[in-house]
């Protein structure tokens, strides 16, 4: 039985491709059209030859599980997402916007504090966040830009809408696989191509390379850039090893990096000791410098900070710009962008509930069974309590929690994700999906077209992450012709 | 672009060489003791031993098996074989090139990684304590099968940068080491007490030659019958047989060459050299200069050992020596 897109029902949700009369959305047309005239032994084989080229292309991600590190495939949905340009240029225009605002705001709250000063953003919030770095104060890193790399997560609520849900500013991840989703479909569905303008996602890592050759300390010449990983069970080594061959730079863990007493870094090379100029560092924080931050860190570069204050090392993304990573900060974005770039917002924010103020907090534990309750500083979909599907027992103890220390959370209603159709068995079910794009900010700010698709492969799952049953679909974005 | 090597990833890609060349040279080994002990009269009270001497295990050997253990077959099979608390065991020496080519996966084609781990997951299940002679002989072969695959995999596909002359390096430190010590089966005092087997003695020469896969290279390269002082001189210095010990630190040599800063590993290379130039390898064949024998390829050894310490101080992070040495 081939696909019958008038008997796919995705009822109550915005999906992506298809209408709720059975009709493609604008542009989609070309596609569901392709797809149903392949038979279900068709369908099967682009399965299978996506899972083989994704096994031969060696796409993993590492799992901790039942104590051994597990490199598992990346699950991979065939059918792609599709965006329209001209809704993506906009989309793009509103990422620079919050993005040059996140970079205005970090570099204000280590130096000037004007925004603290004209209560757009309380002080307490920011100066007691667990990512605010006390050290990072006075320091100007090239361009006034502190997250060089930002992957913000959109998603769509059941009027089609898109919000921004999160800014990840501290190592965001994933763009790798928005890489190789591009090639496996490349290879897998080569016909679908023709139907379709797709804008090119390949020329990230050039980005990528120019982004981090333009914050180079020492000008005039080609800069040493190496990428820092946490080494091979970190869960993204794939992603770090994939990065660090596509911008020839060399993949580097921390013991093989040194501040000499001229407060340079160098790696330990078999030609010696060769100074670096720029460090991708997918570390978080508090590992990069044991002198500084966690004294056990096995991870880190001792001195590596005082290198960086010195100015003789750039470091992407700077240490303490987490500070605008915060959740609870994330609810103030659109004010920072109307105070400092005097606009109004292109992207809208969730509504969000801030536990710290009384009125909403009463609003919030009122309301616990409707809404998803977050931590400040957690990723990964951890620690979040998703209100229709929580106990009892769960409420309670987010109840004492919340209470204990209010501004550790905040609260947003439960979105009903939009999805598109996802290939479970033999057919097309609706699944849900979010997307992350992938901004990088240097002398000049570059947005990714498109970005990755996380979907969850669960029926009626709403958690994308690849370590919570997550998979990705290619992100397309097309010209309506 | 930068066209260096991190000091990390060139210890990983030497170690990986060199357990990559000792997990084929041991399982050799094993090998060549049980054919020569097919070889010979059922009376003649063939000893193991002299395999754990070889391989300079004695330590450890004695620590798990008991001084006064009597060194037989099942024990020093399993010992070299499948014996995890060896550090020096088959299993062992593939876990260390399975552990270190994890860590630098993304200096060899993509491909590569699982061909490591199918050499590991084969030697696991065919490699099982105390099993027969010919099962014990189809699971070794195996092994030195797909290790002489990966060897010849990674000559033809992988970028022949300074990873590679890493690679090589630490293949041919550890075939100059491990060739020595095949010869040193000879070496070894096997007909104590038994005068009437004297003859035998030249059948631990065809098996010697045998373990190179060197019988009709022998005949080819020497033109003579096998004589043990012929079949000496050619182990130890014709250059075209490429596990010969000179042909290896030939390929030191050339390995170093490529390679920055290599002054201090090529002069210990040199002296190498010279040393065996310098001696008359022909002289030690007889059953009288046994000790003699065993002497000099001590002193072999010994220059082997001595070029690595100069690799380990030049190129790289010593931190990970102690991470080899307990694998």
């Amino acid at each position: 039985m081939t696909i019958d897109w008038q008997a796919y029902r995705a009822d109550d949700l915005w999906d992506e491709l298809v209408t709720p009369a059975g009709q493609p959305r604008p542009g989609a047309g070309r596609l569901l059209k392709a797809l149903a005239e392949l038979s279900d032994d068709e369908i099967r084989e682009r399965k299978t030859a996506a899972e083989l080229a994704i096994r031969s292309m060696g796409i993993t991600f590492t799992v901790y599980d039942d104590g051994a590190h597990i490199d598992r495939e990346w699950p991979f949905d065939i059918v792609p997402r599709l965006i329209l340009k001209r809704e993506w240029d906009e989309v793009a225009r509103g990422l620079r916007q919050r993005v040059r605002a996140l970079n205005a705001f970090i570099d204000d709250v280590y130096h000037h504090r004007r925004a603290l000063r004209d209560g757009v953003v309380p002080a307490d919030y920011v100066l007691k966040s667990r990512e605010y770095r006390s050290r990072c104060a006075g320091i100007s890193p090239p361009h006034g830009v502190w997250a060089h790399v930002c992957g913000s997560d959109l998603v769509r609520d059941v009027e089609g809408k898109l919000y921004v849900l999160e800014d990840n500013l501290r190592v965001p991840s994933g763009v790798s696989y928005m890489l190789e989703n591009r090639a496996v479909m490349k290879r897998v569905f080569p016909e679908l191509f023709e139907h379709y303008v797709i804008h090119p996602v390949d020329d990230y890592p050039a980005r990528l390379a120019a982004m981090l050759r333009s914050i180079s300390p020492r000008e005039g010449r080609s800069p040493r850039i190496v990428v820092l990983t946490p080494g091979i069970y970190n869960s993204a080594y794939f992603e770090h090893a994939y990065l660090a061959q596509e911008m020839a730079a060399d993949l580097v863990e921390g013991p093989d990096l040194v501040v000499g007493d001229d407060d340079c870094v160098y790696m330990k090379t078999i030609d010696g000791l060769v100074r670096v100029d720029v460090i991708y560092r997918r570390i978080d924080d508090l590992f990069l410098d044991p002198n500084v931050f966690k004294p056990e860190s096995m991870l880190g570069v001792p001195g590596l900070m005082r290198a960086w204050q010195a100015g003789n090392v750039a470091l992407a993304n700077a240490p303490g710009c987490g500070v605008a990573d915060d959740k609870v900060i994330y609810t103030y974005v659109p004010d920072m962008i109307r105070y400092f770039l005097g606009e109004e917002p292109i992207l809208a924010n969730v509504p969000s509930y801030r536990c710290s103020e009384k009125d909403h907090r009463d609003y919030v534990l009122d309301n616990l069974q409707d809404l998803v309750v977050k931590p400040a500083n957690e990723s990964g979909g951890y620690g979040m309590l998703i209100g229709p599907q929580s106990t009892r027992k769960q409420r309670d103890e987010f109840t004492r929690s919340i209470r204990a220390n209010p501004r550790n959370y905040m609260a947003q209603p439960m979105l009903k994700l939009s999805a598109a159709p996802t290939l479970a068995g033999n057919t097309m079910e609706p699944r849900h999906l979010d997307l992350r794009p992938f901004i990088l900010s240097g002398r000049t700010t570059y947005v990714t077209t498109g970005g990755l698709t996380r979907v969850a492969l669960r029926k009626g799952s709403t958690v994308v992450n690849s370590s919570q049953g997550g998979g990705s679909k290619d992100t397309w974005v097309v010209e309506l012709e | 672009m930068n066209g260096t090597v991190l000091s990390r990833v060139a210890e990983r890609v030497y170690w990986l060489g060199r357990y990559l060349e000792r997990t084929d040279a041991t399982a050799r080994l094993i090998e060549v003791n049980a054919n020569l002990i097919m070889d010979l009269p059922a009376r003649v009270p063939l000893g193991w031993r002299p395999l754990i001497d070889i391989t300079g295990s004695s330590a450890v050997f004695d620590q798990l098996y008991g001084a006064e253990a009597e060194a037989n077959e099942h024990n020093v099979c399993r010992f070299l074989a499948t014996d995890v608390r060896n550090p020096g065991s088959i299993i062992n020496s593939i876990v260390g090139v399975r552990e270190n080519a994890r860590h630098v996966r993304e200096t060899m084609p993509r491909v590569t990684f699982e061909y490591f781990n199918e050499l590991y997951l084969f030697a696991r299940s065919a490699l099982v304590a105390g099993q027969s002679r010919s099962r014990r002989s189809e699971a070794l072969e195996g092994i030195s099968q797909r290790t002489r695959q990966l060897e010849g995999f990674l000559s033809q596909n992988m970028l022949h940068d300074a990873h590679w002359d890493m690679l090589r390096l630490g293949n041919y430190i550890e075939r100059a080491d491990m060739t020595t010590r095949i010869i040193d089966v000879r070496s070894a005092d096997l007909f104590a007490g038994h005068h009437e087997l004297e003859p035998f003695q030249h059948i631990q020469w065809f098996t010697v030659l045998r373990s190179f896969y060197a019988m009709q290279s022998y005949y080819a390269s020497v033109r003579e019958a096998v004589e043990p002082p012929l079949v000496l001189e050619f182990l130890f210095k014709d250059e075209r047989l490429p596990r010969s010990y000179l042909r290896c630190l030939g390929g030191v040599q050339r390995s170093l060459r490529e390679l920055p800063r290599s002054d201090e590993a090529l002069e210990a290379c040199d002296r190498a050299v010279d040393a065996l130039q310098a001696a008359d390898v022909q002289r030690l064949a007889g059953s009288e200069n046994r000790a003699a024998l065993h002497a000099f390829i001590d002193t072999c050894q010994q220059a082997v050992a001595a070029i690595h310490d100069v690799i380990v101080e030049t190129y790289f992070d010593t931190a990970l020596e102690a991470e080899q040495a307990a694998l």
